[in-house]
């Protein structure tokens, strides 16, 4: 049935979006100029929403649908941990969990010169940056910030990498703290990289810890914050 | 005239739904979807890069294998590939990803009537799940037109069997809209009024299918409402963490 909703836009934000929902309608609204993320596209002067999510808004004018998958939309400036899938003469090809390989360019590094070339091998785990990711076209990495430093960017030595969905990697990167973070540092000190396109990596003294901080990551994608802290203090009390 | 279903049903009940999604761990998407005894499950791998050989690459491809219970794959497997890959390319936008290619693999688990719909449901609740970008979603019914005349909905097997003909249609969800009802949207009818896929079987008349597509479009209304409720549900499931 189709419900008749008043032609204020507020009535869909945090509320659940089905592909096909008509979330806003430009005619109506005053102010033309507005944002548009992830999981929304323009029909006219309807905006359906494509992908089942969280309708959400940001003044002054952005709105997107929050959702969470197993695969990875590539988008500018954001933090991903990649496998190296092959190596060419200009760029090392790249997997990012997203609908195309990436590319590296050779010398994306800080001092990188044609005679300092690293040597990458298939399966090595680099933390990148987004550099470019336009339509149609293989997104582009770098591995230093955008003022050429190094900053921790690179390859990622030892450790574990499994992977999760892009929802709760958002989680373990929002602030505050994610809780389930919080109570694994209180009592482990281990080491972590967080990629947005849905892979994480933990390295830790102990395989003990590792184990025990990637499974309570991956058993608190759907619980709330008090039940994320029993479970982790259920995990540790099993390893003291 | 009412008309004696096996399991008590009315003419226009629905047999019970059952919808599950990310089932599979290693799946992109995944759902399985039920229809009384019926059951199949879907799975979604994708986008992944590169197109078939003969298809656009200006556009994302989806390729469809379906699984059968029991027996190897002959015609009929091929013939619902088909059916299912154009109804899915109806509803997803395929320029969104161009170059790309997403494989959806149907397995049915159990066969009780109306599979083709069961099977069309099942994919578009795990297109959703992987996050394929859609224009709305599909929902797919079964109308039988049996012996004495009489337009019964969700056939189970044994039904099937016993009837003059049958028709499976595919219809768009119905949506929730901020426009106006009545606005001109560009477009002549709002597209609740479309219908995306028929396959008919069987004989016949013209007077008695357009009743089937009158009963089935007001069956794909409930079975809307039983989407959105399901996605919904686990929407607020995983919002309630942190």
């Amino acid at each position: 049935m189709e419900n008749k909703k008043s032609s204020s836009p507020a009535s869909f934000i945090d509320s659940t979006v089905v592909p096909g929902d008509v979330v806003l309608d430009l005619s109506s609204m005053t102010n033309q100029t507005i944002k548009l993320g992830g999981g929304l596209r323009q029909d006219c002067d309807a905006i359906p929403a494509m992908k089942a999510g969280t309708l959400r808004f940001s003044k002054p004018n952005k709105y997107w649908v929050e959702s969470s998958q197993k695969r990875y939309v590539p988008c500018v400036e954001d933090t991903v941990l990649a496998i190296v899938v092959d190596s060419k003469a200009d760029n090392f090809l790249i997997d990012i969990k997203g609908p195309a390989l990436a590319f590296l360019p050779v010398l994306a590094f800080e001092g990188g010169t044609r005679r300092n070339i690293p040597k990458f091998e298939v399966g090595t785990l680099l933390y990148l940056r987004v550099v470019k990711a336009n339509f149609g076209m293989n997104p582009e990495l770098s591995c230093t910030d955008a003022n050429g430093k190094a900053a921790e960017f690179g390859p990622l030595k030892d450790g574990y990498m499994f992977e999760t969905s892009t929802g709760l990697s958002r989680k373990l990167l929002s602030s505050p703290t994610c809780p389930v973070l919080e109570a694994l540092g209180k009592k482990l000190s281990f080491e972590i990289a967080v990629g947005l396109n849905g892979r994480v990596w933990v390295n830790a003294a102990s395989p003990d810890t590792i184990v025990v901080v990637a499974n309570a990551i991956m058993n608190s994608e759907s619980l709330s914050t008090a039940q994320q802290i029993i479970m982790v203090e259920h995990l540790l009390k099993n390893i003291q | 005239m009412e008309v004696d279903r096996e399991d008590g049903r009315s003419q226009n009940q629905l047999r019970p739904l059952a919808c599950s999604r990310n089932n599979l761990h290693r799946a992109h998407g995944s759902a399985s979807w039920s229809q009384g005894d019926t059951k199949v499950l879907a799975a979604v791998y994708g986008p992944k890069a590169g197109t078939k050989k003969n298809e656009n690459p200006e556009k994302a491809c989806i390729e469809v294998i379906w699984k059968p219970k029991t027996g190897q794959i002959g015609k009929l497997e091929k013939e619902y590939e088909m059916i299912l890959k154009r109804t899915l390319q109806s509803i997803c936008i395929l320029t969104v990803n161009p170059n790309t290619t997403t494989s959806v693999i149907i397995q049915v688990a159990n066969d009780d009537g109306a599979l083709l719909p069961s099977a069309i449901n099942a994919a578009c609740m795990a297109l959703v799940d992987a996050g394929i970008p859609t224009r709305h979603l599909a929902v797919s019914i079964c109308c039988c037109v049996a012996r004495s005349g009489l337009v019964v909905l969700d056939p189970t097997k044994l039904e099937e069997q016993k009837m003059k003909a049958f028709a499976y249609l595919v219809f768009p969800n119905s949506v929730h809209s901020v426009l106006p009802e009545g606005s001109p949207s560009g477009q002549g009818e709002p597209i609740q009024n479309g219908i995306i896929t028929s396959v008919t079987h069987g004989i016949m008349s013209v007077d008695d299918y357009f009743y089937c597509l009158e009963r089935g479009r007001a069956a794909s209304t409930k079975l809307s409402d039983f989407l959105r409720k399901n996605l919904q549900q686990q929407s607020t499931d995983s919002s309630k963490a942190g």
